[in-house]
């Protein structure tokens, strides 16, 4: 830069002053040390300066104390330092400016004319120390005398245009509003002509300001090569801060009304952040507007800012913006809530009864996915998200609106032609979360099944994003234990969740993770025991309607989920004959339940299962049995029988066959509502199976549970008291020695016969007298005699002790006899 | 030397119930209990997962709806002094009777019984004896019984005394009870 | 005044009528001095008393007359010796005789013309003096005094303001504004450049106010362009819609009213010199002449307490140029109407600092 050479004449000393200081020569240095080379020169003559400067004004020596600041301010004109270093160049210079600042106020306080030197600063031929010192002057003629505050504000922010740098212009324009801060008109506006000005000549001036900083700052980023672009980005970034300065003092402008605030100070703002076409710019800016002006002010200016955030660069984060805005209004309603009085409108409190917070919204941020071509579909869902959690959070009643967004998000899909969102796409998490706000926010499936559009949404997902989302659903309607009380609820719950339900179209080939389909059906069972109705009626048709859904789901579903309605059938015929004073036909519906429990148990045997059926026929004979009802016997037979089909049609291994068969007599046992010609096949088949065992053991221990029931078995014969067919159970027993007797593994044959005794005892003690006193020394004597012949071994110490547990157990009864009890003479142990 | 052991029984997950009652839940939590001693039908792989959580060492006899085949008939766990013989108790004809349970007890040789299936908690001495039926943790259904209340036992055992705790949730409450059983 | 020591001799002094309360002016001299003057007017009387005192008292002094003259002269450097006087009036103080004693003779050229403004340039003159004579057979006496002469100038009934939209073709197009042709001494230049196409990297934009004196004619005439003021208007590089303001106070300056072809012999004119200067220090400018002219000094002061900003040209029509656009100077392909009224500007290579004379292409 050239020195200029200012002027001739009367005044040329005055001029003369103002001649900047030369900007330094670099050396080779790195670029860091270079920077702190060129600051630490620049902070050198700004002390130097400062100083001569501060002794000039102990001196009253005013025109040298000028010039020396000019040479200060001159160090201002370098174009070497980074926006970190200018900063601190900056800093240290405005601070020493003070000084003037603080004589000049003095001096003029004493009399000295403003308007004079208000005009000589202007003599500096190099622009920006002129421009600073005009601010400086400026400010104390402001100070000094407010009648023209008004004309010279406009001044001083017309005349910085003048600084096209941004850097310099900047910072420039930053000391402007620094140093008018608290000089800034603030009082409302008035007919009258008030040279003092109003809130209206401050907002023009911080929007003049404002506008041309911004510009400024935009324009850092077109400047220099491109490959220094993240470079100039993060610079910019540390400028921002200025820029944004001036939305915060139009913050804090007390006359700055709402109604000033939608007339002039937003429209202001928003014409130069949507004109500016820069998206960092226009990112920050929206994001401070959000941030530094009320609450208040945004709820009334929901429609200007939303329909400019739609016109913003299509790098911009829009969603981030609006979901800033949301979120603050969200909880600014929220946090109003406490403190005014509630009101009847239904709208939250602290939001405006004229204000449609929800509706605004949603209306805006329909129409900013509708303009924002380039807006990622995974930002439009977000804002979804932002719009549903507003609507929770301000209108918590409103399920109508969160279904709108579910309708608006269905639309955007249909829009976008996206079909099928694959799981691990950003879109498909955003919407899953979208999804998942109201089954949390509820915490109540049923609310969720108001959402009309909430199930067609869910399609737009992926098979593997609808399973885990209905597993979700499902695991949160269990958590919650929310009752689902209608056919209707539960077939649209059902519907909700049919991915786990039924094949999909969607669903890929391949071997089936049987642990994974376990575990999912498993959630599907249990939400079962929540299909609940108050009436039994009711209950009934929930119940059809569950099979016949369930039903469709496959052989390796229904394995899971098919038992339990069979369960819930069984309680709700026990709840029919618990209102058999109430209902008249309560027995037909008893046998149309277990019809149904019946075609249930053999869609399972269908789907090639045995065990299962088998069990939920014979836990079926002990409800029939209970319940009682006309034809009660028949089809508890019917159940029954079924039972034994599956044993011996389809249970073939020997563990099982005995398991099944134990527990065919145990239920047989408690069952009493057959006649004889129904109980002896029963009871003979049980008998004929155990002794059909694979394996002599086996056979022998079934026989002996048979016993059981030739005991404590009750029929109608018995009068539903135990039988006691003594005879009988000793024959049984008599056929478990002698299966005993077979058994070529002495030790086992040992064991065999220490049970049997068991059984021996059991009877004697519970008064059979076919049981005699022989039978047991006869049985007790065998086992003396065969035990030294086992081999010491672990089992043979278990048999042992079993053997002698028993005999301690006779020898108990024998020394502390019952009174009535049997008599224990003649037993040798 | 204080022992707690967790035993229960009886779920039915999810064939008959959908989950523990919350009140359960909540009061176990995982760390306080060093055995689990479960009387069967669990039903799900789920449900012992759960019991997992609430202490590493789990014990499970299989109940007449269990589908997984490796849990054994019957099962004996030594806790401090005590034998203790666990069975889910179906396979005993009559179901729940007690001298038909004794049988078993002298066959395990064990100083306390527990067995289920009959989802009625029980506790008692017989001959010395003791025996436990923590009924159905779950309340689960049970044809023969229509007033099943969901219920589990921790027994606290200290040396040769077991300090029995039955939890029972009675309409919304928990109701806790304890039996004292000292070894001979 | 005396060779050889004998004879009489004397003492002339000039007193000018209120020379103690008259306004004075500061002139240049020859010697680059300034020196205060007393101060007239076109028209003015110049009336005082011409006090002549003898050396040796009682001595008689012989003369052939006195006289006093009131001369307005045009001294050209370069042809020294030879003046061109314009005005020339003569008053007879006393017939030939003897002057016994100090004598005093008073005098007065009524409403004398004074055409011209006192001026000393690089290669001319022009003054005016009075010259008391006092005629003798050997030698005369005589005494010289110089005024100031300032002339006054009414506003002019016209003054347009300079308006222009200049530009080299596809590289720069601006207009400019300054809001009068016509300024006086201590006048403000207001007005202001809006960038209608901007493809080069501006550095920075100045003003410079340059005087040009002329003199001679035909082929013995002589330019000489003296640079009185560079102010930087502009720091940086603006985009396309950008309007810098300008603000010059003139009053700070050494500047002389316009002077257009005095008494035939020279001129002195003024030009507003806008200089922009690319980041590869090449420059670009445009100069437009402004007449600069004398005001009286009792209408100033006018706007003494307020600072100059309310008549801000760019203020007042700012809403006259379309929005400003933000685009960036690289990528500026849309602006391709260069109309016909538009002006070249001049482009030069260089430093910007042993800068030539620049001459106007039009």
């Amino acid at each position: 830069m050239s020195s200029y050479q200012v002027g001739l004449g009367w005044n040329k000393h005055y001029s003369k002053i103002f001649n900047g200081g030369m900007p330094t020569t670099p050396q080779q240095l790195s670029p860091v040390e270079e920077q702190e080379k060129l600051l630490d020169e620049a902070l050198a003559t700004v002390k130097n300066e400062a100083f001569k400067m501060k002794r000039c004004l102990d001196k009253n020596k005013l025109m040298d104390a000028l010039k020396s600041a000019s040479v200060m301010l001159g160090e201002l004109r370098t174009s070497l330092l980074s926006p970190k270093s200018y900063y601190e160049l900056y800093m240290s210079i405005t601070d020493e400016l003070r000084h003037m600042e603080l004589f000049l106020i003095d001096e003029f306080q004493k009399g000295r004319k403003v308007s004079d030197l208000y005009e000589l600063v202007q003599y500096a031929g190099n622009i920006v120390p002129r421009l600073y010192l005009l601010i400086t002057v400026g400010l104390v003629y402001i100070k000094s005398n407010q009648m023209f505050r008004r004309d010279l504000l406009k001044d001083l922010v017309e005349m910085c245009r003048g600084v096209q740098h941004p850097l310099r212009g900047l910072f420039l324009r930053n000391y402007l509003l620094q140093c008018t801060r608290n000089v800034l008109p603030d009082v409302p506006d008035s007919d009258s002509d008030n040279p003092e000005g109003t809130v209206k000549d401050s907002i023009d001036f911080v929007l003049m300001n404002f506008a041309e900083m911004n510009k400024l700052w935009v324009r850092m980023q077109h400047q220099g090569h491109s490959r220094e672009r993240q470079h100039r980005e993060r610079e910019r970034e540390e400028l921002r801060i200025l820029v944004g300065t001036n939305l915060v003092r139009l913050s804090q402008l007390e006359s700055v009304t709402l109604e000033k605030y939608q007339k002039s100070v937003l429209p202001g703002i928003l014409e130069q952040v949507v004109s500016c076409r820069d998206a960092i710019a226009q990112e920050y800016l929206m994001e401070c507007i959000i941030q530094v002006f009320p609450d208040e002010f945004h709820i009334q200016t929901l429609n200007p800012f939303l329909k400019s955030c739609a016109e913003l660069e299509s790098g911009v984060n829009v969603k981030n913006i609006v979901i800033s805005l949301m979120e603050r209004l969200a909880t600014y309603s929220q946090r109003t809530d406490g403190m005014s009085m509630a009101n009847d409108s239904g709208s939250p409190m602290g939001v405006p009864m004229d204000v449609q917070l929800f509706e605004v919204f949603s209306e805006q941020v329909a129409s900013i996915i509708a303009t924002r071509q380039y807006l990622p579909s995974e930002d439009m869902v977000a804002l979804q998200v932002a719009l549903v959690n507003l609507a929770l959070k301000c209108y918590p009643d409103r399920v109508d609106y969160i279904d709108k967004v579910m309708l608006g998000s269905v639309e955007v899909f249909q829009r976008l032609g996206l079909e099928r969102i694959e799981y691990n796409e950003l879109v498909a998490k955003e919407l899953s979360k979208l999804l998942k706000i109201p089954v949390d926010h509820y915490s109540n499936i049923l609310t969720v099944l108001q959402l009309k559009h909430y199930a067609a949404l869910m399609q737009h997902l992926d098979y593997y994003g609808r399973k885990s989302l209905s597993m979700y659903i499902l695991t949160n309607a269990l958590d919650s234990e929310t009752v689902i009380p209608s056919q209707e609820e539960v077939e649209q719950a059902l519907s909700l969740v049919s991915t786990l339900v039924t094949d999909q179209s969607d669903q890929p080939a391949g071997e089936v993770d049987m642990e994974e389909l376990a575990e999912e059906q498993s959630l599907l069972a249990r939400l079962i025991h929540q299909f609940k109705s108050e009436s039994a009626d009711q209950q009934y048709l929930i119940l059809n309607s569950a099979r016949k859904i369930l039903g469709s789901g496959g052989q390796q579903r229904i394995k899971h989920t098919l038992p339990p309605l069979v369960f819930q059938a069984y309680q709700l015929a026990f709840k029919y004959r618990d209102l058999k004073a109430e209902d008249d036909i309560w027995e037909k519906k008893c046998q149309k339940i277990f019809q149904f429990c019946h075609s249930t148990i053999t869609a399972l045997v269908k789907a090639e299962l045995a065990e299962l059926p088998l069990r939920l026929f014979l836990q079926g004979a002990l409800a029939i049995d209970q319940i009682a009802f006309d034809n009660h016997e028949t089809v508890a037979y019917e159940f029954l029988s079924q039972a034994f089909s599956l044993y011996e049609d389809e249970i073939s291994d020997s563990k099982a066959q005995l398991a099944a068969i134990t527990l065919i007599v145990g239920t047989l046992e408690k069952i009493s509502c057959f006649s004889e010609e129904n109980a002896e096949p029963l009871i003979t088949q049980c008998a004929l199976a155990a002794s059909k065992l694979l394996k002599k053991p086996d056979q022998c221990r079934g026989v002996a549970t048979c016993s059981h029931l030739l005991w404590s078995g009750k029929t109608l014969a018995s009068n539903k008291q135990e039988m006691h067919d003594g005879k009988r159970v000793v024959e049984c027993l008599k056929k478990g020695v002698r299966i005993a007797n077979q058994c070529m593994d002495i030790s086992v044959q040992v064991q065999l016969f220490v049970e049997l005794l068991n059984h021996y005892v059991y009877f004697y003690e519970n008064g059979n007298d076919q049981v005699t006193v022989q039978m047991l020394n006869q049985l007790i004597g065998k086992i003396r005699e065969e035990s030294p012949n086992l081999e010491s071994s672990e089992e043979t110490e278990q048999i042992t002790k079993h053997f002698n547990n028993t005999l301690d157990h006779l020898r108990a009864r024998i020394e502390n006899p019952e009174t009535d009890g049997v008599s224990y003479e003649g037993i040798e142990i | 030397m204080k022992m707690l052991v967790l035993v229960l029984g009886d779920l039915h997950i999810p064939h008959r119930c959908s989950s523990l009652p919350a009140k359960f839940k909540k009061l176990l939590v995982p760390g306080r209990i060093q055995h689990i001693l479960c009387t069967g039908n669990l039903c799900t792989k789920d449900s012992y997962d759960y019991l997992k959580t609430l202490a590493s060492d789990v014990h499970v006899v299989r109940g007449d709806f269990d589908d997984n085949l490796n849990y054994p008939e019957q099962k004996v766990v030594t806790v401090g002094q005590f034998r203790i013989g666990l069975s889910h108790g179906h396979q005993v004809v009559p179901w729940g009777d007690p001298e038909s349970l004794a049988l078993i007890q002298r066959q395990l040789d064990v100083d306390i019984l527990i067995s289920g299936h009959t989802h009625r908690f029980e506790a008692y001495e017989l001959d010395n004896k003791f025996y436990i039926n923590p009924g159905s943790a779950t309340g689960a259904y049970n044809a023969l019984d229509n007033t099943v209340t969901p219920s589990f036992v921790l027994m606290d055992i200290q040396n040769t005394t077991v300090v029995t705790y039955v939890y029972q949730l009675v309409g919304d409450d928990v109701k806790v009870e304890r039996i004292e059983y000292k070894k001979n | 005044m005396s060779f050889f020591g004998f004879g009489q001799s004397a003492e002339i002094d000039i007193y000018l009528d209120g020379q103690e309360s008259r306004k004075t002016a500061e002139v240049k001299m020859e010697d680059n001095k300034k020196e205060r003057l007393l101060l007239y007017y076109d028209g003015e009387t110049v009336s005082g008393k011409v006090n002549i005192s003898l050396k040796k008292a009682g001595s008689k002094l012989e003369h052939q007359g006195i006289k006093i003259e009131f001369i307005g002269q045009i001294e050209l450097f370069y042809d020294r010796g030879n003046h061109h006087e314009f005005t020339s009036l003569v008053k007879e103080l006393a017939r030939p005789g003897e002057m016994i004693a100090n004598t005093s003779y008073p005098f007065e050229f009524s409403c004398v013309e004074k055409p011209y403004e006192v001026y000393t340039g690089v290669n001319v003159k022009l003054r005016y003096f009075l010259k008391v004579t006092v005629v003798r057979r050997l030698q005369d006496i005589y005494k010289e005094l110089d005024i100031a002469v300032h002339t006054l100038s009414s506003y002019p009934d016209i003054n347009n303001s300079i308006k222009m939209e200049v530009g080299i073709e596809d590289c720069l197009h601006i207009e400019f504004e300054y809001n009068k042709s016509k300024y006086h001494l201590k006048d403000v230049i207001i007005g202001k450049i809006y960038f209608l196409l901007v493809r080069i990297k501006i550095k920075h934009m100045e003003i410079a106010i340059i005087k040009r004196e002329t003199t001679g004619s035909g082929q013995n005439i002589y330019h000489e362009n003296d640079t009185i003021a560079k102010y930087e208007i502009m720091d940086g590089a603006p985009v396309r819609g950008e309007s810098i303001p300008i603000r010059v106070f003139l009053a700070g300056y050494e500047l002389t009213p316009t002077m257009r072809d005095i008494n035939k012999k020279f001129s002195v004119k003024y030009f507003l010199n806008l200089v922009l200067m690319d980041t590869e220090d090449r420059r670009y400018f445009k100069q437009q002449e402004i007449t600069l002219w004398r005001k009286g000094e009792k209408t100033r002061k006018a706007n003494l307490q307020s600072p100059l900003v309310a008549t801000h040209l760019v203020n007042s029509d700012a809403d006259r140029a379309p929005k400003p656009e933000e685009v960036p100077v690289l990528e500026d392909g849309a602006v391709n109407e260069i109309s016909e009224g538009i002006q070249n500007m001049t482009r030069e290579q260089g430093d910007g600092e042993t800068q030539k004379a620049p001459q106007t292409h039009e």
